[in-house]
């Protein structure tokens, strides 16, 4: 119905709005007005009869003119100078004796975002800050920050902001905290309310008396403030102390963000805070809103960054129910896998083992689900070798789920590395090899050479045939560059005979540095307590993202297969640097597009017209080895546009790479042996900061890894 | 805070929308659309969506997508929250909550949103105060105003919003002065093949419906108030009088209201009231499977196990089932692969079976994964943790109400693997 014969609606609406014998009857005429809103809430423009509308406004039944003004704050910006009919009927309504109605009409007339208002309103709202019923205040006090925000570019007015801190004593809790709602967007340019000693105060004393949504909103309001003493720390701490009990697990969490800022010089008061709440996140995770189970287990794997024992003892909780939503297993299997220990890590590889084979309709979750898995298990593989008997009893099975280039380069790797104890593993990649033809991703195939020359080191009888296929394939009838060098990289190291293949492929297959979850480098809890109770934990790390995310940027970035790639095939990125990468793509979201295809003219047209955005000098030794350097830049997704042939003096390399929102990165690369440095010089196409100081950072880990391994 | 909100069918209609700053476009929902695409079931869909200039929030309740449309970093839970309480306003409201529902009342939809929202921050919210604010719909007042020509808006300001008791209204007064509390435990539980618990917690919540003239002020104590160690109150009980004497003291709402929720989730306080007996074959050679299952009573003290109901989802390969329950109905849709049993109250003496075969597609390997049997049941009069009320006392009014406590457990999440 909506969008279709609008016109006749219109038409017919306004001749029922018009006819006097509806105007006379009650019903009938509060009928045709809610037809009106009833079209309207629909999408159709019903914009064609205002000015009926407006004639409707001058009455004393309340409902019509609740009707009347939904309509008109609607309608208002497309017909301003028909609205300024309205305004006389709003502005008699705002001194009615009914405190609803002067509460409406103002409420109302803030909303009509229509240019010429202001002066209409500033005097109803002034009246309004004043007015004994609370509903009116509450109204008023919002009504400021409307109509500060209509004027837009205005100053701020000194006299209103002094009277919206004095009505922060106001005896009406919401009253309160509007007045705090409304400083914040009128003061936005100066930063905000200021929450001062006796403000923070205040507040607090008035915490109990506000509704959950108040106290919410005042304890994220109170983060500004610094307590003068470590006595007033603790007596703060006191008072919010309840609040942690909360029923509303918004409050609860948005206390303990409180607590953790606070106490941010106290480690121990901070640890004690998460072991209190750990009760109520636990029940949040099993809520009976799946969303808030969501947000929940966000924050549960927040707190495993720093506290990585602190919900060992609850594993069970985050053992997936069948019924649960997608993205609550996915969240459930990474708390998991950050959880295991020496004691449950047995229970957890059965119960992973369990959701391999999970029984579901819909097999595409089923294989986003099986994903998610193997490559935990890679991980855990990778963070925990006691367990890689127990995954590889598992792995068996899981091929059959598994679509997506992630999960086929994580199954893979593990086929590769621990082939030796998975008896159909080559039968397994045999699968594989003789698809190769048809599989799109490059990775895949990256990860394939790899896992099946490695295999070949431990089972050459059974792999000697199809890794011949394989190279064959790769070096005469593949069409990705990055493929084909690796192939023929593996094919040249081949002809060097196998110890040298052994040298540079078999590396630790874990990471006995790392060791059990236990000793992993904890993060600070200071160094996410600013993101907690935020966004940021929910969408910064989630893997649906990335799942959920197009086929076409099906790659995009250094992720963390990526990186386990290059881990795996010896010594391109070490170990230090693979934490070095992980911990980039996890503190900003710079997702480099691999297929980025710039042409050399382009580059330089491009090249010429921008500044140099950033400028550094790397310590170098020697020369440079293009292949090498191409192919670990390949990796990255950044794209080599023009080299100086080797030995050339100086030796220059131009780099091109772009983002998913479409920034370009132009890089130069100056060589001059003789003082043994290297200076990159980058430019950027938009200017963002963050996103070239990760951009960089990414440049100087391959190149320093490089250097490494040349030195 | 809350720029907007859709409302979204699962077939991807927005039927509703509301701006609470200025208009947003109805194109920032495609994002949603994406993703309600590739989610391919209307559960999966992330409640957490980032788009370039927004991000949009969801809750999915009732077959209707409540979306909200955020322009900064805001606490998600807060929002989400909100969005939850949106839905159960609307609960109140109508009854139930659907989109023909919506639609209907679409005109006071907008007047309530319009009062628990202004300028994207929340307003009035308890239920009791906004029904003052804009009279619920009733068939009978339908029809009283349609011939009276009265509205649906009250005249007077909720006199709650005056109070020195934010939750409780002024002047409340009753004929018959009562107080009933319900202690609902629900128990969420994974078993595993062998029968043995792998986790199992129990939440339980105390809802109140307390119709007590004046400002009375209670106190309601428990015989093992130990049992409860996580727990969470409505913010009118007195928090540090639980702490220092494990004592309920509180001025209530007027009105239903949930006073308390709570958690018991150590494993030897929970039991477990019924197992599952189960013997699931599918045979490698012949197209056949055999299937059987029993649901008995285990630690009920005593109480019937009444509104028993079976739901298992079958693997692909099962093209059907042919079997006989010893009692209920059983169901099994050869499209979506699911079986379901309504067994109804469970007798000790005579334990209801459902036995029989499956068939199997011809030539392929057995499926390799076994269902997972989801277990819906209720048990009157029973709550399972053993949580007792001792003592309701009244303070602060003279009359003497009519007290009653009523005990109940359900199953929650609970499954048996097989």
């Amino acid at each position: 119905m909506p969008y279709l014969g609008s016109e006749d609606v219109v038409k017919e609406l306004k001749k029922a709005l018009c006819n006097p014998h509806v105007q006379a009857d009650r019903l009938r005429y509060r009928n045709a007005i809610q037809r009106v809103i009833r079209h309207m809430t629909q999408g159709l423009d019903m914009s064609g009869v205002f000015m009926e509308i407006v004639k409707a406004s001058a009455t004393v039944d309340i409902v019509q003119k609740k009707l009347v003004y939904l309509y008109m704050c609607t309608y208002a910006p497309l017909k301003p100078d028909l609205a300024l009919l309205a305004i006389n009927t709003l502005c008699k309504d705002c001194s009615d004796p009914n405190p609803m109605v002067r509460g409406l009409a103002l409420r109302s007339m803030c909303s009509l975002r229509m240019p010429g208002v202001q002066e209409y309103i500033q005097q109803p709202i002034l009246n309004g800050l004043r007015d004994k019923a609370s509903y009116v205040r509450r109204v008023a006090v919002l009504g400021c920050a409307k109509m500060y925000n209509l004027h837009g570019d205005s100053e701020v007015d000194g006299a209103l902001v002094h009277e919206l801190y004095s009505l922060l004593r106001d005896q009406d809790p919401i009253v309160v905290v509007n007045c705090l709602r409304s400083l914040e967007e009128i003061l936005k340019h100066e930063g905000g309310v200021v929450i001062n000693k006796p403000i923070a105060h205040h507040l607090l004393n008035r915490m109990s008396k506000l509704d959950q949504w108040g106290q919410a909103e005042v304890l994220t309001f109170l983060l500004r403030y610094q307590p003068r003493s470590e006595e007033e720390l603790f007596d703060i701490l006191n008072l919010l102390d309840s609040f942690l009990k909360s029923s509303s697990p918004g409050v609860v969490i948005g206390a303990t963000k409180l607590f953790l800022i606070l106490a941010k010089k106290f480690p121990h008061v901070q640890t004690d805070v998460l072991m209190r709440v750990k009760g109520p996140l636990l029940a949040a995770c099993s809520s009976e809103s799946r969303e808030l189970c969501f947000v929940a287990l966000c924050h549960v794997r927040q707190i495993l960054h720093s506290l990585p024992g602190h919900f060992s003892s609850h594993y069970k909780k985050f053992f997936c129910s069948y019924w649960e939503p997608h993205y609550i297993k996915l969240q459930k299997v990474e708390v998991l896998c950050e959880l295991v220990n020496d004691e449950n890590v047995q229970q957890v590889l059965e119960e992973l083992r369990g959701y391999c084979t999970d029984v579901s309709v819909d097999f595409a979750q089923a294989a986003i689900f099986a994903i998610v898995v193997v490559q935990t298990f890679r991980d855990l593989v990778w963070l925990c070798p006691q367990c890689t008997e127990a995954v590889c009893q598992a792995l068996p099975g899981c091929e059959e789920n598994i679509q997506d280039s992630e999960g086929k380069q994580a199954l893979i790797w593990l086929l590769g590395v621990h082939g030796d104890r998975i008896s159909n593993a080559p039968y397994v990649l045999e699968d594989f090899v003789e698809n190769v033809k048809s599989e799109t991703f490059p990775a895949v195939k990256m990860e394939l050479l790899t896992a099946l020359l490695r295999l070949f080191l431990s089972r050459p009888a059974e792999c000697q045939d199809m890794l011949g296929r394989l190279l064959y394939y790769c070096i005469e009838e593949e069409k990705d560059m990055a493929v084909r060098d690796r192939g023929l990289f593996y094919y040249r190291l081949l002809l060097l005979g196998i110890d040298e293949v052994k040298r540079i492929l078999c590396s630790p297959k874990s990471d006995p540095s790392l060791g059990l979850l236990e000793d992993q480098p904890e993060r600070p809890v200071n160094s996410w307590a600013s993101d907690f109770n935020t966004l940021a934990p929910v969408y910064g790390k989630a893997r649906w993202a990335t799942i959920f995310k197009h086929q076409g940027t099906e790659h995009c970035g250094p992720k963390l297969p990526h990186t386990a790639s290059l881990a795996t095939s010896g010594h391109l990125i070490s170990e230090e640097n693979k934490e070095r990468v992980q911990e980039l793509q996890d503190s900003e979201a710079l997702m480099l597009v691999p297929s980025c295809q710039l042409t050399a003219e382009y580059f330089e047209k491009t090249w010429l017209s921008l500044e140099v955005a950033h400028q550094q000098v790397l310590p170098w030794q020697g020369e440079v080895h293009p292949d090498t350097l191409q192919m670990a830049l390949q990796v990255v997704n950044i794209q080599t546009i023009a080299m100086s042939r080797v030995g050339a003096q100086p030796w220059k390399a131009y780099l091109g790479a772009q983002d998913g929102a479409g920034c370009l990165f132009l890089t130069e690369l100056l060589l001059e042996p003789e003082n043994s440095k290297l200076q990159i010089s980058v430019k950027q196409s938009e200017k963002r900061t963050e996103i070239l100081s990760s951009f960089i950072s990414v440049l100087e880990t391959v190149i320093g890894t490089i250097g490494d391994m040349k030195s | 805070m809350i720029h907007s909100l859709f409302l979204i069918n699962s077939s991807g209609d927005i039927f509703l929308e509301k701006h609470w700053k200025s208009v947003v476009s109805r194109s920032v929902c495609d994002y949603f659309f994406e993703a309600q695409e590739r989610a391919t079931e209307a559960e999966n869909v992330p409640p957490v969506i980032p788009t370039p200039h927004h991000y949009l929030l969801s809750v999915y309740r009732h077959k209707i997508f409540f979306v909200a449309v955020i322009q900064t970093e805001v606490p998600p839970l807060f929002v989400i929250e909100f969005l939850h309480r949106v839905v159960d306003t609307f609960q109140d409201y109508f009854g139930v909550c659907s989109e023909p529902v919506i639609k209907d009342n679409v005109v006071v939809v907008y007047e309530v949103l319009e009062e628990m929202l202004d300028n994207g921050f929340p307003l009035a919210t308890e239920s009791n105060i906004l029904k003052e604010l804009i009279k619920p719909p009733t068939i009978l007042r339908t029809v009283v105003n349609t011939i009276t020509g009265s509205t649906n808006v009250g005249d007077q300001l909720p006199t709650g919003q005056l109070s020195v008791v934010p939750w409780r209204r002024t002047g409340v007064k009753y004929t018959n002065n009562e107080a009933y509390f319900d202690v609902i435990e629900e128990i969420d539980a994974i078993i595993d093949k062998s029968g043995s618990t792998i986790t199992a917690e129990i939440q339980g919540v105390i809802d109140a419906c307390v119709k007590l003239t004046g400002m009375p002020d209670l106190t309601l104590s428990f015989m093992n108030p130990r049992l409860l160690d996580d727990v969470s109150f409505h913010p009118c009980v007195r928090f540090k009088r639980w702490e220092s004497e494990r004592i309920l003291s509180f001025i209530p709402p007027d009105g239903n209201f949930r006073l308390l929720s709570y958690h018991v989730s150590a494993q030897n306080l929970v039991a477990i009231p019924v197992y599952v007996k189960h013997n699931i074959s599918f045979r490698d050679s012949s197209s056949l499977g055999r299937f059987e299952i029993t649901v008995g009573p285990k630690q009920t003290m005593g109480k019937t196990i009444e509104g028993v109901t079976v739901l298992s989802q079958m693997p692909r390969g099962v093209l059907n089932m042919s079997l006989i329950p010893s009692q209920g109905t059983h169901t099994f849709d050869p499209v979506t692969k699911m079986l379901s049993w309504d067994v109804g109250k469970i007798n000790p003496q005579k334990l209801p079976s459902l036995k029989g075969t499956m068939s199997l597609q011809a030539g392929a390997s057995k499926p390799d994964e076994n269902p997972t049997i989801n277990l819906q049941f209720k048990i009157q009069q029973l709550a399972i943790s053993g949580l007792k009320v001792n003592r309701l006392d009244m303070y602060g009014e003279k009359y003497k109400p009519f007290k009653g406590i009523k005990y109940m457990t359900k199953a929650g999440k609970f499954q048996v693997r097989t």
